[in-house]
């Protein structure tokens, strides 16, 4: 049996709660609290103590899904990413670049947030940006 | 110590022996195998504290067979006992290696997160209850002035259920503290003080007195006390020291089955 503990930081909200996941073969068990962490000390949220649950979620999304006469269908991220990106250009050709705006997610990395909003600022030509942290 | 570890899992009496590591900086709890057996020269017995006997259940729950080792302190074997009263635990699967441990009358040098105990600020002296006081001195408040402060003390809770998660002799998986009628979702703070006596009656007979609970709650609620009186009661009804040995407790006694009666009104 292979058991590991491995450090990590809470992604639900901008605090950055300092947590251990507790692997079982493999497979996350639960979210321990990083006593020493700088930031924490050794507590979290309801939120935190909970991280764990939507990665093994049998709600959890593996692959796009566009919605196709109001049903939502699997799809490739090909095509999906092609949808999006139409869709984007024709609403942006009609009503300008602040008719859209992007949502970023706490569970992105930070990396991954800045290349959002730099889709969106360079890209689309809108400051509409914001976290899901925020709302 | 290193040695023994060693020789305990090439001679296979353990399969794991849970343990710490430093990593990046941090004690970290770590499990060692007899695969990475080189790595048992980075044991340490780390001063923050983590429920290794907790992760025991889990490991437990997945291969009951499992022979498990351990490094523990007081509290930790405290714990092991209470779990192999409650059958979480099967003691002859069970190795440990003690270690010092917490502050306390009988260890003039402990080793542990509970060595520096904070001084509350002056408000919570006020109105709430000092975390740091006894039993004695908590009970000696008058009537009104017990449940001014302990309510002070409860409406913080943010309802992270820390306390239950971190506390190794919590192992239910149906929680009373997430029955809809009870305590009821949705609401903050939950319902006090019904939440936190809840969970200090559940803790009779269990509670080892490990802190964790404490440590862990973001809201610094005097948790710890509120339990230690409770296994002050049952010590005083009972004669039984909560942890104190594995035998068994008062509490798992299955009696003559009675016929329960509406009280008349
Ligand atoms: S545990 Fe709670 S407070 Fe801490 S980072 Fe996560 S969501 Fe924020
Ligand atoms: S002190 Fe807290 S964490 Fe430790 S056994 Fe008691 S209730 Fe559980
Ligand atoms: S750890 Fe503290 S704040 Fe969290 S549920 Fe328990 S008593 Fe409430």
């Amino acid at each position: 049996m292979k058991c590991t503990f491995v450090p990590s930081v809470c992604s639900y909200c901008g605090t950055g709660c300092g947590l251990l996941f507790e692997t079982i073969d493999g497979r996350i068990n639960s979210t321990i609290p990083m006593k020493t962490h700088p930031v924490s000390q050794g507590k979290l949220c309801i939120k935190g103590w909970n991280l764990h649950e939507h990665i093994n979620s049998p709600m959890r999304l593996k692959q796009p899904m566009v919605k196709t006469f109001g049903r939502f269908i699997n799809a490739s991220w090909e095509e999906a990413i092609q949808i999006t990106a139409d869709r984007f250009k024709e609403i942006i050709v009609e009503h300008g670049p602040d008719s859209v705006g992007v949502l970023v997610s706490a569970k992105m990395s930070n990396e991954e947030n800045y290349l959002a909003q730099k889709l969106a600022r360079a890209v689309f030509g809108t400051n509409n940006v914001d976290h899901c942290a925020r709302l | 110590m290193k040695k023994k570890v060693k020789k305990w899992l090439e001679d296979g009496s353990v399969d794991v022996f849970l343990g710490y590591k430093m990593v990046h900086g941090h004690p970290l709890p770590h499990c060692f195998t007899l695969e990475d057996v080189a790595e048992v020269d980075e044991l340490i017995v780390s001063e923050a504290r983590y429920s290794l006997e907790k992760i025991a259940t889990h490991l437990t729950r997945q291969d009951p067979k499992i022979k498990i080792g351990l490094l523990a302190r007081d509290c930790n074997q405290r714990a092991i006992n209470i779990l192999s009263v409650w059958h979480q635990l099967d003691l002859e699967k069970i190795k440990t290696l003690n270690v010092n441990c917490c502050p306390s009358n009988l260890k003039a040098h402990p080793d542990c997160s509970y060595m520096t105990v904070e001084t509350p600020g002056a408000y919570k002296q006020q109105v709430g209850i000092d975390n740091t006081i006894d039993t004695e001195t908590a009970d000696a408040f008058s009537k009104e002035a017990k449940t001014i402060r302990w309510m002070y003390e409860f409406q913080k809770c943010i309802k992270c259920y820390g306390c239950r998660n971190i506390c190794p002799v919590c192992f239910c998986t149906e929680c009373s503290l997430e029955h809809k009628d009870l305590i009821g979702p949705g609401n903050l703070p939950p319902q006090v003080p019904i939440f936190h006596l809840v969970r200090a009656a559940h803790m009779a007979g269990r509670c080892i007195d490990c802190g964790l609970c404490e440590d862990a709650c973001p809201m610094d609620i005097p948790l710890r006390l509120l339990y230690r009186k409770v296994n002050r009661i049952v010590k005083d009804v009972f004669d039984y020291d909560t942890g104190e040995s594995s035998e068994q407790s008062p509490f798992s006694l299955i009696g003559d089955s009675v016929k329960l009666t509406l009280k008349p009104m």
